[in-house]
Order: C-alpha cells, then sequence, then structure tokens
C-alpha cells in the first residue's frame, strides 16, 4: 500500500456514511497516520524516571567492609570493663593483642580466673594476697587456691593442646591486672602460674602514651 | 491539513499508550529505605556511645627465684638487670652494679628520679649505653625486671616500654631488650 493512499481499516472505506448521519470522515494518508501515531506515543511516552536507587552494589561492600571491621576491632579491642576497680595500665607498644590463654584478672578487690573470683586482694596489697590463701605462709608466693583453678584449666588445655597437635608442654595465660597493683602481688600471680605449666604470659595493656 | 478518521484515531489513541509493565519486569526490590535510616540513626547512637579501648599484650616468661642459672655462658654477656624502686633503677650489668651516669660500676642508683617522676628517657639511655658497650652484647635482648613490693604494676609496664626500643635520628626503632622475665627479689 502507498503512503498517500486512503488507509482504511475494518471495511470502513470512504463514502461508507451510516444513515442518517454526517458523512464519515475519510481515511487521512498513510504517512499523516503514521505522523500523527508518533507524536502521539511521544506525547503519551512516560518521563524516564529513577523508579528507585540500586543500591545493592553498596550494601554488598558495605557489608564486606563491616566484617573486616568487626572482625579486626574485636581483635583489637578490649572486652574489658574499665572501671575504678579495674584499669589496665597504658603502654607504647601498638602489636596486636594476644587472644591465647587463660584470662587472669587481678582487680583492686579480686582475683579472677575465667570470670569466676578466687582470691580477695586484700586492702594493702603490697605485701600480696592473705597468708592464709598460700601455701607457706605470708611470704610464699605460691597462692593454693589460684593454682587448683589453674590446674583445672591447664589440665583441659593440655588435652585440647594435645589432641591439635600443639605443644603440650606448657599453657599461656593473658594477665590482665589493675595499673596500681603493687609488684609483689603481681609476682604472686606470674609465680604461681609458673608453678602450674603455664609458660608465657600475656601482659594486656591499653595502646596509648607513656603515663 | 488531512484529517484522521474515527477508526484511526481510535487506533493511535490505542497504539500510543504507554506500555503496562508486568510485575516480574519491574524493579521489584524492597524499599529498604526507612530501614536504612533505621540503621544508620542506630549505628550513630551506637558508635556514640562505645569507647573502642585498643589493646595490645607484652609477652613475658614465667619468674625465676634465685637468678643465676645453673651453667655458665660461654661468651660474655650483658645479663641486664633492671631493680625498680622508689628512688629510681637500679641497673646491674655482667654482675656488677652499675653506678650514677651508667658509665662504670660502683655503688648507687644507676638512674635516679627527675622532678620527683621515674626518669624512663635516662634509662633507654643508660641502657643503650650498655648495649653498645660491647660487640659481644649487641645481639642480646632479654633483661630481668624486679621491684620493690610497692611499685605499681603501671611502673613495672613503663619501664618495659623504656628498655624495650629507642627511636634512632632517622625515626626508626632500635631494638634494646624486647624479651622480658620478671625477676623475684630473695
Amino acid at each position: 500500500m502507498s503512503e498517500n493512499q486512503p488507509y482504511a481499516i475494518g471495511g470502513v472505506g470512504a463514502g461508507a456514511a451510516p444513515p442518517g448521519g454526517r458523512p464519515p470522515q475519510p481515511p487521512a494518508s498513510m504517512a499523516v497516520y503514521k505522523r500523527e501515531l508518533r507524536r502521539e506515543t511521544r506525547r503519551r511516552a512516560l518521563e524516564p524516571e529513577i523508579n528507585f536507587l540500586n543500591i545493592t552494589a553498596m550494601l554488598d561492600m558495605m557489608t564486606i567492609i563491616l566484617v573486616f571491621l568487626l572482625k579486626s576491632m574485636s581483635a583489637q579491642t578490649a572486652s574489658i570493663p574499665q572501671s575504678a576497680d579495674l584499669t589496665i595500665p597504658k603502654s607504647i607498644l601498638t602489636t596486636e593483642a594476644s587472644q591465647e590463654g587463660v584470662a587472669v584478672l587481678v582487680s583492686k578487690s579480686w582475683i579472677i580466673v575465667d570470670d569466676k573470683q578466687v582470691v580477695p586482694v586484700p586492702g594493702d596489697p603490697t605485701h600480696g594476697v592473705e597468708g592464709k590463701y598460700k601455701r607457706g605462709g605470708p611470704n610464699d608466693l605460691y597462692i593454693t587456691e589460684l593454682a587448683s583453678r589453674l590446674q583445672s584449666w591447664r589440665d583441659r588445655d593440655k588435652q585440647v593442646r594435645a589432641s591439635t597437635g600443639r605443644d603440650p608442654s606448657g599453657s599461656e595465660a593473658i594477665i590482665i591486672a589493675d595499673k596500681d597493683t603493687p609488684y609483689r602481688l603481681l609476682v604472686e600471680v606470674l609465680f604461681t602460674l609458673g608453678q602450674t605449666e603455664f609458660n608465657k604470659f600475656h601482659l594486656m595493656v591499653l595502646q596509648g602514651s607513656k603515663k | 491539513m488531512e484529517k484522521l478518521s474515527a477508526q484511526q484515531r481510535s487506533r493511535i489513541r490505542r497504539l500510543s499508550q504507554p506500555k503496562e509493565l508486568a510485575p516480574d519486569e519491574e524493579g521489584g526490590e524492597l524499599n529498604i529505605v526507612p530501614f536504612l535510616d533505621i540503621i544508620t540513626n542506630v549505628m550513630m547512637f551506637v558508635l556514640a556511645t562505645i569507647t573502642v579501648t585498643f589493646t595490645a599484650t607484652i609477652d613475658s616468661f614465667p619468674p625465676r627465684a634465685g637468678g643465676a642459672s645453673a651453667r655458665a655462658p660461654t661468651t660474655p654477656t650483658l645479663g641486664l638487670t633492671i631493680l625498680v624502686v622508689p628512688d629510681g633503677f637500679s641497673v646491674k650489668a655482667r654482675g656488677g652494679n652499675v653506678a650514677p651516669g651508667c658509665n662504670d660500676t660502683g655503688p648507687g642508683l644507676a638512674v635516679g628520679k627527675a622532678n620527683n617522676d621515674w626518669d624512663y628517657t635516662t634509662l633507654t639511655a643508660c641502657v643503650r649505653k650498655l648495649k653498645a658497650s660491647s660487640d659481644a652484647f649487641k645481639d642480646e635482648t632479654s633483661v630481668t625486671i624486679s621491684g620493690n613490693p610497692n611499685i605499681a604494676y603501671q611502673t613495672i609496664i613503663s619501664t618495659i616500654d623504656a628498655v624495650r626500643s629507642t627511636p634512632d635520628p632517622s625515626g626508626k626503632d632500635i631494638e634494646l631488650f624486647p624479651d622480658v622475665s620478671f625477676g623475684v627479689a630473695r
């Protein structure tokens, strides 16, 4: 069909007038029809709009970053309540904290192993814990109660080490002590750890400037 | 201008309708914007309230009761021992007491207090001088730290920091005595 020929649809051709009405409009040429169709399609076309922002890729990245952030924070940060009873000392050291070993807390009031209070710290701890908690009286370094608690932990750790192929000859301990702990008390704790086959100590400190 | 017939107009209306997308053709995503708003607010509060403390650990070994090892070393060793006392630091090296000034052996405290405070800078300079006094000591990294019973843990840690390393003029750290063990005074 030529573009200039009249365009009839559905058999309604030119000259087919309904009885008693206006004569029907003759169909326009194909060129006119197509032009009108294009114009109308353009007019009615939806405005190009952004229905939603595709943030899936960004969320993927954010999730990965968050996982790494949490992982590094959990490795480097202390889950230690800083209070008047336990304020750990500051050090210029910036290495990563070790997480291996039994946690021994020495606060101003208690020696705590694995979240259990073991031995009370006296008001004046310059001479260590009270003599009744030590094997040979006030001058001894061996804290009996602490040793028995550590020994049970050591026995468990020895089995774990043997079954996982690590050296079972000694265990490790993380010492979290208050900054005002006197040297005598610290040495009593370390000596007791040494006597119960703990051969490496990690002294927990806060990364910061020298005090 | 030619006019369109009724059928043509009708057909144009029908064909020019914008296509409705089927539900599966639309970007059928959850509207998570309100959720993200909440998360952002919660995150801000969480970050504002927590105090992040970064920790490190100093590795050490059990204290030795006594002191001298059973077997005498075949090469000369420094055997550095630092005793923290209320008035300063007493330094022992090669079996002798280091005299004040860190130049010779003799009685007295090698490093006294300065302005009623522990003089960690002078202690660092002292142990550096002792380490540099002979080539035989350059690979020695162990130090024994001991203290009076009433010396605070913070002082012990700061002493360990003072003898661990020191920056050289270029800013690079020179390792001094990073391997710490604790001594027990009998």
